[in-house]
């Protein structure tokens, strides 16, 4: 088999994003294990959407560890037991107490890891305190408590310092996207202004194109002005072309018809003005539909819509 | 055997312990689990839900499910991040469909949708592997396709749809994007 045309054809990069169906993920994981390149290609294409969704990585608050962790565990404990129900009715009492436990112990909002080791010098205090001198513990205890508090102390920074970074790159972010909806609004306007230009331009001829028998609601106009030679096209209501097909509009000059350009799928919809190919004579205008990209000569048996100057 | 330092041992080994131990139904190997992708898969649940609560809902549900159909995992397949990341984004998916079918809301305008979809969470995390070096080198139309697939659970001709863009256009782009993506790692 041609492994690169495989590699080549877009289903490895369909299958890491999860949205091939389930025979063909089987095919694709057959022919990884068969054909070491495909396995090469795919495991760089897996790679690189897992290293976008770890980009995106987001340490939770604290607080949900322990929260998570318990509600994770009543619920695993809790199918344990509805599967014993039946023939063990006091083991699916037990476990309970013992789920329990782990999130009472867990209470302290600070990270248990940065506790622990702090925690146990001050409960291990009491007993030795009864024999040595109360002196050299009470510095221990003081020493311990600063310690806990500076440990306290930095937790809330470095957590406040992380909440800023993040806010800064958000309103970053936001800045960025503001700039692009800027940028675009600027671009719109211009559009509109030339398309208003062109409208009130007394030079320009309107010509109206009215829906053949094939497509008797279909309406369009030409903008055309012989001097500068410039076309627009200005669409009222087309029927959507089949896919893989578009809009044509020809100039017919003497009766022979002049390619004009072909339609964007947005020309077609009806949401602007399109300049098309500048067309030095005509008597008449009228569209076809024509494969994508256009066709040296009209198909006149799918000619929408047709108007005299 | 002590003359190798714990850090000289790869990383992967640490995946291998952990699979180990799941396959083990070992249940302290979970908070080991917790520490390790919660920051990844948290990341991601929030960037589809959006909401912290229902983030919090989705991880908890996504440990549930990797802990219960842990048996249909396949190393041979691939990495345990892909297959954990896989689980914990289709919840989050199923979660905003089923918040859009209770709203009736599935079909709504397109600029609705898109301003949903489009609001800057304040949640990434720019120190990790860097967001934003990663998005700079995707032009947005390829970003747009491919954040739709894979954090929208649109399909290719879902997505054609709403941008109103031929099918062939998105498959291209979806391409490009992944494959701008993969270059950068590798």
């Amino acid at each position: 088999m041609d492994t690169q045309q495989y590699i080549e054809s877009g289903v490895l990069e369909e299958y890491a994003l999860g949205i091939l169906p389930e025979a063909e993920r089987a095919e694709v994981e057959r022919l990884a294990g068969i054909h070491p390149e495909i396995r090469h290609e795919l495991d760089a294409i897996v790679m690189g959407l897992d290293a976008y969704a770890e980009a995106h990585s987001l340490t939770p608050p604290p607080a949900m560890r322990d929260r998570v962790l318990a509600g994770w565990q009543q619920a695993v404990r809790g199918q344990a037991s509805e599967e014993n129900t039946i023939s063990l009715p006091p083991m699916s009492v037990a476990p309970e107490p013992v789920a329990a436990q782990p999130t009472a112990t867990f209470t302290p909002p600070v990270a248990s890891a940065a506790s622990e080791p702090v925690v146990r010098p001050i409960s291990s205090a009491p007993e030795p305190m009864q024999q040595a001198p109360a002196r050299g513990y009470g510095w221990l205890m003081a020493a311990s408590v600063a310690l806990l508090l500076s440990l306290g102390a930095n937790y809330l920074l470095y957590n406040r310092w992380q909440h800023t970074q993040s806010e800064l790159f958000a309103v970053q972010q936001e800045q960025a996207q503001f700039a692009t909806t800027q940028q675009a609004s600027q671009k719109l306007l211009a559009t509109q202004q030339g398309e208003l230009a062109v409208l009130r331009d007394e030079q320009f001829r309107h010509v109206t194109l009215a829906g053949t028998p094939a497509a008797p609601s279909a309406k369009a106009r030409v903008l055309y002005n012989p001097a500068t030679r410039a076309v627009y096209v200005d669409v009222r209501s087309l029927p959507v072309p089949p896919a893989g097909k578009q809009y044509q509009l020809w100039a017919l000059d003497n009766g022979k018809p002049v390619d004009a350009g072909v339609l964007a799928a947005s020309t077609a919809a009806g949401e602007g003005l399109q300049q098309m190919k500048d067309i030095a004579s005509a008597q008449a205008f009228a569209m076809t539909v024509e494969n994508v990209g256009g066709s040296p000569t009209p198909t006149l048996s799918t000619m929408t819509v047709v108007g005299n100057i | 055997m002590n003359v190798i330092p714990p850090e000289a041992i790869p990383s992967l080994s640490d995946e291998d312990l952990l699979v180990q131990r799941l396959r083990d139904r070992d249940e302290s190997a979970m908070t080991l689990f917790y520490d390790r992708y919660s920051a990844a898969l948290y990341g991601v649940i929030m960037r589809i839900v959006k909401k912290e609560e229902e983030a919090e809902d989705v991880l908890q549900e996504s440990m549930v499910k990797i802990w219960n159909s842990f048996g249909s995992y396949d190393a041979g397949k691939g990495r345990l991040f892909t297959w954990v990341m896989n689980v914990s984004r289709n919840l989050a998916i199923d979660k905003i469909r089923s918040r859009q079918y209770r709203v009736g809301s599935r079909t709504q305008p397109l600029e609705d949708s898109a301003a949903v979809r489009e609001a800057a969470s304040p949640t990434f995390r720019p120190e990790h592997i860097g967001l934003q070096e990663m998005t700079k080198q995707l032009n947005p139309d390829q970003q747009q396709v491919v954040d739709m697939l894979y954090f929208g659970g649109y399909t290719q001709s879902e997505v054609a749809e709403e941008l109103d863009l031929p099918l062939g256009t998105v498959k291209t782009r979806a391409r490009a994007a992944i494959k701008v993506l993969s270059k950068l790692i590798r």
